[in-house]
């Protein structure tokens, strides 16, 4: 079955949880095949990515509606504003300091906290080896905008990986 | 380049997104300038552990066997109709080849049975481009059928044509398309729609009946039909 796995994976990254994660993918591969049939476009695996990551939203708006897991729709509507305000210039963190030594759940768990917009161009560019048209494509968003969220992304987890390990080394 | 564009490229610059004379000019600045190494260091750096450490997730195996069981389903009830007479028809070819091989002694490599099968089997694509057509072209497909009720029909539905495979669509007196159009389903007939007239006319993919599926571009599908798979075509 092909992009199963990088199905899974993204959906696994967007919504934190392996039921929610199933789901999503389960009825993404139907509506895949319920509108397309034995259509494979020269682009399958981004096209395949879009559909899970629309059915990621769906999922979770429907459950918002029964009143679960709020937070990860208040991050869909906060994205372009914490974008906008990262445009260009932000500053370096003072204490840029080489990231060599991360363990291994501190840099899972620092991603998985970064909020979603962010979350998912790191996870399509590190993880799925996506290009940035693939990853405008899929979003819906304009070039420029998904490299200004890579560097807000990056800027995020850098941020917070330093303030973890200053917190473990203060102990 | 100074420090501000070289903050503002660098990420793509680390991505390989960056045309050669652009890099070119990155890499010049990151040699004459020391605060924008130590920049693209550390983000090397970030990048490099995340691939290492980073969790890719695979898919569990039992979710891969209950997509693949859904998928059969699916696909089981879109062409069961269809299937069936074709199964039939290729079952005594298959056999028939299979049966002269062995006696032959030949090792059995034919591509033959599909091929044999394609030959005799009647093929038809009908282009639906308005639609004030929609009802005409049912009535007709459903005479064709009548007389060659193993024939393979496609019906392509583009411009005006797709309205009736919108849910709740209905005709010049009001009555549903949605009978007739499950009764051909029923009888094999598939329903292809143009994706592009859906983004042309802005009709969202939710609003395409089910018994319907979506195809890139209706005129490149009734090219395809005609040239690779050896359709007749047919305007209404």
């Amino acid at each position: 079955m092909p992009h199963l796995d990088a199905a899974y994976n993204l959906a696994r990254w967007l919504v934190r949880s392996d039921d929610d994660a199933e789901e999503a993918v389960q009825e993404a591969f139907l509506r895949a095949y319920r509108f397309f049939g034995s259509f494979r476009g020269e682009d399958g695996k981004a096209w395949l990515l879009a559909i899970v990551r629309n059915t990621c939203y769906t999922l979770h708006t429907r459950s918002k509606a029964a009143g679960i897991n709020e937070e990860f729709d208040e991050q869909i509507h906060q994205p372009e504003t914490v974008a906008a305000s990262s445009d260009g210039c932000f500053s370096r963190n003072p204490e840029e300091i080489l990231i060599e030594h991360a363990d291994r759940e501190l840099i899972n768990r620092a991603l998985g906290e970064l909020p979603l917009a962010f979350r998912e161009v790191l996870v399509m560019r590190e993880l799925e080896g996506l290009s940035y048209k693939e990853i405008a494509q899929i979003i819906d968003i304009p070039l420029g905008t998904v490299m200004s969220r890579l560097a807000r992304g990056r800027h995020l987890l850098q941020r917070a990986l330093v303030a973890h390990m200053n917190k473990e080394s203060a102990k | 380049m100074n420090c501000q564009e070289l903050e503002r490229l660098v990420h793509a610059y680390l991505d390989h997104e960056l045309d050669l004379m652009t890099s070119l000019d990155l890499e010049a600045h990151l040699n004459e300038c020391g605060t924008c190494r130590a920049h693209h260091q550390a983000l090397r750096a970030l990048r490099d552990a995340g691939a290492q450490h980073v969790r890719f997730h695979a898919a569990p195996a039992a979710l891969k066997a209950r997509i693949a069981r859904e998928l059969r389903d699916a696909c089981r009830d879109r062409t069961s109709t269809r299937l069936q007479a074709w199964r039939a028809a290729t079952a005594v070819s298959v056999f028939a080849l299979t049966a002269l091989l062995a006696w032959v002694a030949l090792p059995v490599t034919s591509p033959g049975p599909r091929q044999a099968a394609a030959q005799s089997e009647e093929r038809m694509v009908y282009h639906i481009a308005s639609s004030a057509d929609a009802e005409t072209a049912l009535r007709n497909v459903a005479n064709h059928l009548a007389i060659s009720p193993r024939a393979r029909v496609v019906i392509v539905a583009h411009n005006n044509g797709v309205d009736f495979l919108l849910r709740g669509a209905r005709n010049r007196d009001g009555s549903p398309y949605e009978s007739s159009v499950s009764q051909l389903k029923a009888q094999g007939v598939d329903f292809r729609v143009c994706q592009n007239t859906l983004t042309r006319r802005q009709i969202s993919l939710d609003s395409v009946i089910p018994e319907a599926h979506l195809v890139p571009s209706g005129i490149a599908e009734i090219s395809r039909l005609q040239t690779q798979e050896g359709y007749a075509y047919m305007k209404l």
